[in-house]
Formats: structure tokens, C-alpha cells, sequence
């Protein structure tokens, strides 16, 4: 029995080893805030095109691979949840990256009820560290 | 102009006057904006107020990247726009938001101010053709 147990503390050991350099994004303040400055929670929009106008408070706005403290840029993510904030975001229809410093966006979605939720990225497109996100938001499209 | 060479000295001459030394390009189609407030708001003295920046067709990037098609604002107070080419002095009446903010908090004694935004590149110098705002006024009482 022994055996098996130290075999298994060395285990234990080298995997602790290997899940210390889990990858961390980019600090971001405490009071960091993103938000949406159009469309609001409810808004009923006709026609399916519209701006989304993107708010940040308290952090600025970097385009990908900028290494500047406290910067990120935004990432639009469309009748989603949230990602894995360990990871970077993915990049698809669901999940829009702005990585030219954008902050504001034409969208455009087929009729009904879609949720919007802004999740800010570092350079990498990691969730900055502590993730800067906002209110998940439905909006109606007619 | 029966000279080809002199026209083309011409055509040269008027191609360096029109693209200032210096400047960085910005989209033809790139507006900035001030979201809030519009033109004619009147605020409460005393009282600080958010002011956020629309900028469309173009991105925000912080002072010294030189990223292609990006710059960051500067909110000028009371004060005229530099011309393209030109670097946005930093005082009172021009702030620089070179950590790439889209919006600020200001407090202006009681009074008439105008408000204007310019994009300004990596270097603070504004872009041709130059990103501005609409100058508005606003009332402080």
C-alpha cells in the first residue's frame, strides 16, 4: 500500500506543478465597468439592423495584441452564455470580436428575441482578470 | 500650361500641400461624435457629468500604438480644432484620453462652454482627413 500511496502523492505533486501556470488575463481595475449604451434591456427594434453603441467605464479600449495595463476591447456575444473566462473567447457568430478598438458595431438579427451580453478581452482575447462584463440583455427584433 | 514637366511639378506640389508631413490616415468615412451631451443641454453647476464619445468607421487604440485606422479622443473645451497634421496641445481646454477612454467625467464652472471631440493618432496628432465632432454648446447654471 505504500507504494501505490507515494505514487500517488507524486501524482498529486506533478499536478499541481502543471496546473500552476494557468493562463491569466490581462489585470483589469476592480471598479472596471462595461456596458450598453444602446440597445437597452426590452428594446424592441424594427427591422433587423441596428448600432450597438458600447460603454466602458474606468478602463480603455486597446485593439488585439496592444500590452497596455488596463486596456482590453470588446467582444459582443449574441444569444450566448458566458464563455470559459480561463480561455480565450471564442470567435464565431455567437461570439463577435471587436479587435480593431471598436466600440461601436452594426448588427444585424432575423426576427425574435435575442440576448446581447458585452464581455471585455485582453490581447489575447483572454477575459481580463478580475472579467469585465456587463448585464446579459434581451432585446426583440420585429 | 505648355510645360508637361511644370504641370506635373504642379500636380506634385499640390499633392505634398494637401497631405500635411506627419499625419496618420484615417478612413474616409470615420465621424467621431459627442454621444452625450447634445448640442444645447443645460447641466447643473456644480454637479460633474458624464460626457461618452461616438466614433464610427474607425477604433480606438491608446497613445503610442500605431495600430492602422485607430486613434484615441481629445475633448476640446472652448477651443478651436489644430489643423490636420498638427499635435492637440495638452492643457485644460484640450484632454487627452490617451489611455483609450470613451468617456470622461467634467465639471465646468457656470456658463456657455463649447465641446468638441478630435481623434489624435499614436502621437497626438490629428488624422487626414481629420475625425471631428460637431462643436456643440452647452449651458453650466
Amino acid at each position: 500500500m505504500r507504494l501505490p500511496l507515494l505514487f500517488s502523492m507524486l501524482l498529486a505533486a506533478s499536478l499541481q506543478v502543471t496546473a500552476v501556470p494557468v493562463a491569466a488575463g490581462t489585470a483589469a481595475p476592480e471598479n472596471a465597468q462595461v456596458y450598453f449604451i444602446w440597445p437597452h434591456d426590452g428594446t424592441v427594434i424594427n427591422g433587423g439592423k441596428f448600432w450597438v453603441r458600447m460603454g466602458l467605464r474606468n478602463m480603455g479600449v486597446a485593439p488585439k495584441g496592444t500590452d497596455v495595463p488596463h486596456t482590453g476591447h470588446h467582444h459582443l456575444l449574441i444569444d450566448t452564455d458566458l464563455p470559459s473566462l480561463k480561455e480565450p473567447i471564442p470567435n464565431d457568430r455567437n461570439h463577435l470580436h471587436f479587435g480593431a478598438g471598436e466600440t461601436e458595431a452594426r448588427i444585424e438579427l432575423p426576427p425574435g428575441k435575442h440576448t446581447l451580453q458585452l464581455l471585455l478581452g485582453d490581447k489575447d482575447h483572454m477575459p481580463n482578470d478580475p472579467p469585465v462584463m456587463s448585464k446579459k440583455i434581451t432585446i426583440t427584433v420585429k | 500650361m505648355r510645360n508637361p514637366f511644370s504641370a506635373v511639378a504642379l500636380a506634385l506640389a499640390l499633392l505634398f500641400t494637401a497631405a500635411p508631413a506627419g499625419s496618420t490616415d484615417a478612413p474616409a468615412n470615420a465621424y467621431c461624435y459627442i454621444g452625450w451631451p447634445t448640442d444645447g443641454t443645460v447641466v447643473a453647476a456644480g454637479k460633474p457629468f458624464r460626457v461618452w464619445f461616438g466614433l464610427r468607421n474607425m477604433g480606438v487604440a491608446p497613445k503610442g500604438v500605431a495600430v492602422k485606422n485607430t486613434g484615441h479622443h481629445h475633448l476640446l473645451i472652448d477651443a478651436d480644432v489644430p489643423p490636420a497634421g498638427q499635435e492637440i496641445p495638452s492643457d485644460r481646454n484640450h484632454l487627452h484620453f490617451g489611455a483609450g477612454e470613451t468617456e470622461t467625467m467634467l465639471e465646468l464652472p457656470p456658463g456657455k462652454h463649447t465641446l468638441q471631440l478630435v481623434m489624435g493618432d499614436d502621437k497626438h496628432v490629428v488624422h487626414s482627413p481629420p475625425v471631428i465632432s460637431k462643436k456643440i454648446t452647452i449651458t453650466v447654471r
